[in-house]
């Protein structure tokens, strides 16, 4: 059984004028898979990113992680879920600005209730592994774009989730520390085994993954596997319109 | 619980100028209310010192003059008081009303002690007067009726008098059973009435009909003073008085609605009238109080407001990764309950300082409000400003709750924020 099963899922934002964005959506991602889903914008990648993520409800269909239906969710289960089995990696880090490094890493592990002591440990861990032990008490205003995305993959590796969910995470980084986030990101799935779904409009950072998913005007077009990471790094004409 | 709690102090310590805003409006709020509760009760307790101590239900009553020409007497004309009037106060006619009749005559003369005199006014008592003016004896005794029977030369002395006789401020009590000179007679000092440090009193008694004695034997007397019971309500005050003056102006041959014929200085109305308006600036000081509290109370929900608006983005990453709304809703209104209780005690001990304050310099400072022939006149302005401390524990209370429900809306706002908020750009 795949770990995310997503059977004929429908989303329309309703506006002035109704917004059919996710045609029935069928896909499955087998745990420790390494995929990218690649869309120009508007194609609806990121309203399947915010369902994948449960940030976000959709309409008709199903959506299963590990099995469990993830559908009309309260609030409270919503947000446990994500805590227990999502961790996210966002564009712009969305640390928070008046917690230092390790403050931001502790807190999925405070909603948890996991106490002081552990959560500092743990916190500590990780950060460790991302090379960032020095910085620890430093705030996110303090560190390079590149440190701030290590602290927010630390963020969301902390809890051991099922996925990670990276919504461009090199966007806002210079190419020469995209390739090292992107190369951090395949040690994890390659070295733990790690789930990872990045979205991006980016062919060289969708490049790193295993299996590239294109979405066009919300259907899936073509799944290709991708084994030749080297293909297209990051360079010109890179970018799909 | 402590988890929570740092998580509050680390939120809040990190918003420092926005947490010193809010905590100044709160303590602002309660250092107002309490600071002009004190100063008020100050003003009431100065008010309530400086009342005169005497039975609230008694009335005096002055002669007048004729405010019309009335049966060959002419406008203008003095009347006088003399035994006439003080018998129809006795009289059954009255003795529904008036309880205990007291006639007052006082003459102006020096009393001598050895080398020392002193000017005072001698006032001419009955037995009965003690519990008219609820006079307050710090030894001895008063005037009683043997005194009034046996012409006695007695006279009972204000505590201020006996030490200017002395020049004596500590030891004054020993001129009880002296022998003191008024008008060339020896008068036996057999009682001191308490006396205020800071009034200028310098009256003395001595028995009615020796002061009438020593005023040339004249059966006139200057007024009439009098208790009263039965009369409840200002109507049934004024009533009673008109009926009165109709009374006098008969007995003086004057027209019977000529109310100028005496005067009546009522202290049941007065009482009343005083209170009624000690009530409103009390009343007044609170609604006022209240307001400056609402209004902190106002400036921590909208700065809440404020924060939980700028502060959306972090909510939704807070919500992105796991937090429940309640702990959101937690996290909020725990900061403005923590902010309302911190700055609210520090406004309230400010408050309780500043009544501190004003107790040690305003209050302690009686107003010097002039010289009269005996001297300095004093008058409190300020006494005790000091608010309960039942009512600024309660006023600190009053404003966590009302911090709490200020934190409310800001907070269930902060609650609702869409974790989809933390994947918007800023």
């Amino acid at each position: 059984m795949a770990l995310i099963e997503l059977k004929d899922v429908n989303k329309t934002y309703f506006g002035a004028q109704p917004l059919h964005v996710l045609k029935g959506i069928n896909l499955n991602i087998e745990k420790g898979e390494f995929v990218s889903i690649m869309g120009a914008s508007g194609s609806g990648k990121s309203t399947l990113l915010n369902i994948l993520g449960i940030l976000d409800s959709y309409d008709t269909g199903e959506y299963r992680i590990d099995g469990k239906l993830i559908k009309n969710l309260s609030e409270k289960t919503g947000a446990d879920y994500r805590n227990r089995m999502i961790g996210f990696i966002f564009q712009s880090y969305n640390l928070i600005g008046f917690k230092t490094a390790v403050e931001n890493v502790e807190l999925p592990l405070f909603y948890q209730g996991i106490g002081r002591h552990k959560r500092r440990e743990l916190a500590m861990e990780y950060l460790e592994r991302m090379g960032l032990t020095d910085w620890a008490s430093h705030f996110p205003n303090e560190m390079s774009g590149g440190q701030k995305q290590r602290v927010a993959i630390a963020r969301a590796l902390v809890t051991h989730p099922d996925i990670i969910l990276a919504d461009e995470p090199t966007g806002a980084l210079d190419s020469r520390t995209s390739v090292e986030i992107m190369d951090l990101l395949g040690k994890l799935n390659r070295e733990e085994k790690m789930t990872i779904i990045v979205v991006t409009h980016e062919s060289g950072v969708a490049n790193a993954a295993d299996k590239i998913i294109h979405i066009k005007d919300g259907v899936i077009g073509s799944i290709e596997e991708n084994s030749r990471h080297d293909a297209s790094r990051f360079g010109d004409g890179s970018t799909i319109k | 619980m402590f988890d929570t709690l740092s998580e509050i102090w680390a939120t809040l310590s990190h918003n420092k100028l926005r947490t010193s805003l809010t905590g100044f409006a709160v303590s602002w709020g309660i250092f107002m209310l309490i600071a002009l509760l004190g100063a008020g009760n100050g003003l009431l307790n100065a008010f309530m010192n400086n009342r005169f101590e005497v039975e609230t239900n008694s009335m005096e009553i002055w002669p007048g003059r004729l405010s019309k020409p009335y049966k060959g007497m002419k406008e203008g004309t003095w009347i006088s008081f003399d035994s006439k009037d003080v018998a129809l106060l006795k009289s059954p006619e009255f003795s529904d009303v008036i309880d205990i009749v007291s006639p007052e005559i006082s003459i102006s003369s020096t009393i001598v002690l050895g080398a020392q005199h002193v000017s005072a006014n001698v006032r001419g008592a009955t037995a009965e007067f003690k519990d008219i003016e609820k006079i307050k004896l710090e030894s001895g005794r008063f005037i009683n009726s043997n005194d009034e029977r046996d012409f006695a030369k007695v006279v009972v002395i204000n505590s201020r008098l006996a030490k200017n006789l002395l020049d004596d401020k500590e030891n004054y009590r020993r001129i009880m059973g002296s022998y003191v000179n008024i008008n060339g007679l020896a008068f036996k000092v057999i009682g001191i009435i308490h006396t205020d440090e800071m009034s200028s009193s310098n009256y003395c008694y001595a028995p009615f009909e020796v002061v009438k004695m020593l005023r040339g034997g004249s059966d006139r007397v200057d007024g009439i003073v009098f208790t009263f019971h039965g009369l409840s309500s200002i109507k049934e005050n004024e009533q009673f008085e008109a009926r009165l003056k109709e009374a006098i102006a008969r007995l003086h041959y004057a027209s019977p609605d000529d109310t100028r014929v005496a005067y009546i200085w009522n202290r049941f109305t007065q009482d009343l009238q005083t209170n009624k308006a000690m009530n409103i600036i009390n009343v007044a000081l609170w609604i006022l109080g209240i307001f400056t509290l609402v209004s902190g109370i106002v400036g921590v929900s909208n700065i809440m407001l404020i924060s939980v608006k700028e502060r959306t983005h972090e909510f939704g990453i807070r919500k992105a990764i796991g937090a429940r709304p309640w702990s959101i809703l937690k996290l909020i209104l725990g900061e403005s309950v923590t902010i309302t209780a911190f700055f609210g005690y520090i406004g309230m001990l400010l408050g309780l300082i500043a009544c501190q304050v004003m107790n040690a310099t305003i209050a302690s400072n009686p107003l010097d409000v002039g010289i009269n022939e005996e001297g300095h006149m004093y008058l409190y302005i300020f006494k005790d400003p000091t608010v309960g401390l039942g009512v600024a524990a309660g006023a600190t209370i009053l404003i966590i709750a009302a911090g709490t429900l200020a934190g409310l809306i800001p907070a269930w706002k902060a609650s609702r924020v869409k974790p989809i908020e933390a994947l918007r750009d800023e």
